[in-house]
């Protein structure tokens, strides 16, 4: 087993899990709250990444932090070098690429909870700070765990994003997925099946953890969750 | 009107779910080519099509990807790998139609820098400055390039010191990509990666000295199990043809029957 992926996927998926939360939160609540009439468009652009192949959008992004681009020469004057073939250069990715899976989940949570008592909080004066932070996400806490899980899990199991942007470079980029795959192509089978059980095991537990939980129905206020 | 747009699209993806149809009933021969070739064997399929009639298609992966996929029962008719021994272990496995692979080409590791970069003009040089960050090179435990590569780069002494510098890609095709996006600062790939016109506009490259790795010697071999056995070996001969080993040294591969196969260039 190598535990050095391990680790490297494991901390890939919390970062890339806590960026996603940071970003998908606002926008969610923004979706849910604001009339704006640009909602629809900005929705469906954050759908994009589950259209993409993940290899192609991992070779946009390559071209995109190379030096082809202002961007990608931007970047690699601050840092001294391309963000690709680095952990903060698969964080880029695996952000871009699980961005739905943490968008979804918080945009149908926060659309759940009850119109009345976003109403009524804002008719007392409370700011979007305050109704995001005491009405929206209590009541739908559960959209949230949904939205954190899915993006630890959809980016443990990234493959083609890393593939394209990675590089292979051990505890850098070379994660499970990509281990995985070389196993495979060095007809290893028995490694590989560990590697497999490893990540199956892992994310079979992660979702009983989402999924065993009683149905607590609509997320309104009513919907008290006892664990 | 919305429902008119809609009846409209439909037909038009029948229509073109029935063009596919009526393609895949001809029983395409269907090749399995390591990623150096993709450059390559478009116009030479085209080519076999209309000497022949033969509709071919090419699935392009590294050699070793290919080799696991047959070995688990894709149903390819015809493997041209980038190298002898990954269709050696398919003929081992009993799924190869001859005993043998057959050599269809020569295959030629180069150095690519892009124009804009520190080296407009590579030399093998480059490969000691220490201002060279990220080498991309294919995966040198799958990609026959790979290995070439990891011999030029021991031939030179430089092991040590580009360890670090090494950005693996899972293919040549890929490794070509790390260094046409400028990710990497220099790329050691197939001459038929860097002839492309999409590299030759962006870059140059120098010819990596014979004398540094192991010829790649590239390999074919008919699959046992293929249905179109008697087609793919009409494709495997027109491609050892004269004709056609011209064109493979066009597109940056050497031909297998020349008199002096590794000469520089």
């Amino acid at each position: 087993m190598d535990w050095q992926a391990l680790l490297l996927t494991l901390k890939l998926a919390l970062v890339t899990t806590a960026i996603l939360l940071a970003v998908a939160v606002p926008f969610a609540a923004w979706v849910r709250l604001s009339g704006s009439r640009v909602r629809g468009l900005a929705q469906a652009i954050a759908a994009l990444p589950l259209v993409l192949p993940p290899t192609v959008l991992g070779y946009y992004l390559l071209v995109l932090l190379g030096t082809r681009t202002a961007v990608g020469r931007a970047i690699a004057a601050v840092l001294g070098h391309p963000l690709a073939f680095s952990f903060a250069g698969l964080v880029v990715g695996s952000a871009v690429y699980s961005l739905p899976f943490a968008v979804q989940p918080l945009v149908t949570g926060f659309g759940a909870v009850d119109e009345a008592m976003v109403d009524a909080a804002r008719l007392l004066g409370a700011g979007w700070l305050r109704v995001v932070g005491e009405i929206l996400l209590p009541l739908a806490k559960r959209s949230v765990v949904t939205a954190a899980l899915l993006s630890f899990l959809h980016t443990v199991g990234e493959f083609g994003v890393v593939l394209m942007l990675g590089g292979d470079i051990p505890g850098a980029t070379r994660t499970l997925s990509i281990v995985l795959f070389d196993q495979v192509q060095d007809f290893n089978d028995r490694a590989a099946n560990e590697t497999s059980l490893l990540l199956l095991g892992l994310s079979l537990t992660a979702l009983l953890v989402l999924y065993a939980r009683p149905a607590t129905g609509k997320a309104t206020g009513k919907a008290a969750q006892h664990d | 009107m919305r429902r008119g747009w809609q009846l409209a699209l439909m037909l038009v993806m029948l229509a073109a779910t029935a063009t596919g149809m009526a393609q895949t009933l001809r029983a395409p021969v269907r090749i399995a080519a390591a990623a150096d070739l993709q450059p390559v064997l478009p116009p030479i399929l085209q080519a076999f099509e209309a000497e022949t009639g033969v509709h071919a298609v090419a699935t392009y992966e590294s050699s070793a990807a290919l080799t696991a996929q047959i070995l688990n029962g894709a149903g390819f008719d015809l493997f041209l790998s980038a190298d002898m021994s990954y269709p050696a272990r398919v003929i081992a496995a009993g799924m190869g139609a001859t005993t043998e692979p057959v050599a269809y080409a020569h295959g030629v590791l180069v150095l690519w820098t892009r124009r804009d970069s520190r080296w407009p003009q590579p030399t093998m040089a480059l490969l000691r400055d220490p201002a060279l960050k990220r080498l991309a090179i294919a995966d040198p435990d799958r990609a026959p390039y790979g290995r070439a590569a990891m011999a030029a780069i021991k031939g030179m002494g430089l092991t040590a010191a580009l360890q670090a510098k090494l950005v693996t890609a899972a293919n040549i095709a890929q490794a070509a990509q790390f260094a046409e996006t400028g990710n990497a600062d220099a790329g050691l790939i197939s001459r038929t990666a860097a002839v492309t016109p999409a590299l030759s506009a962006a870059g140059d490259f120098v010819v990596v000295p014979q004398g540094l790795y192991p010829v790649i010697e590239q390999g074919a071999v008919v699959l046992a199990h293929s249905a179109e056995r008697v087609e793919a070996e009409r494709f495997l001969d027109f491609l050892r043809s004269p004709e056609m080993q011209a064109q493979l040294e066009r597109s940056g591969l050497m031909a297998v029957r020349s008199t002096t196969p590794h000469g520089a260039s």
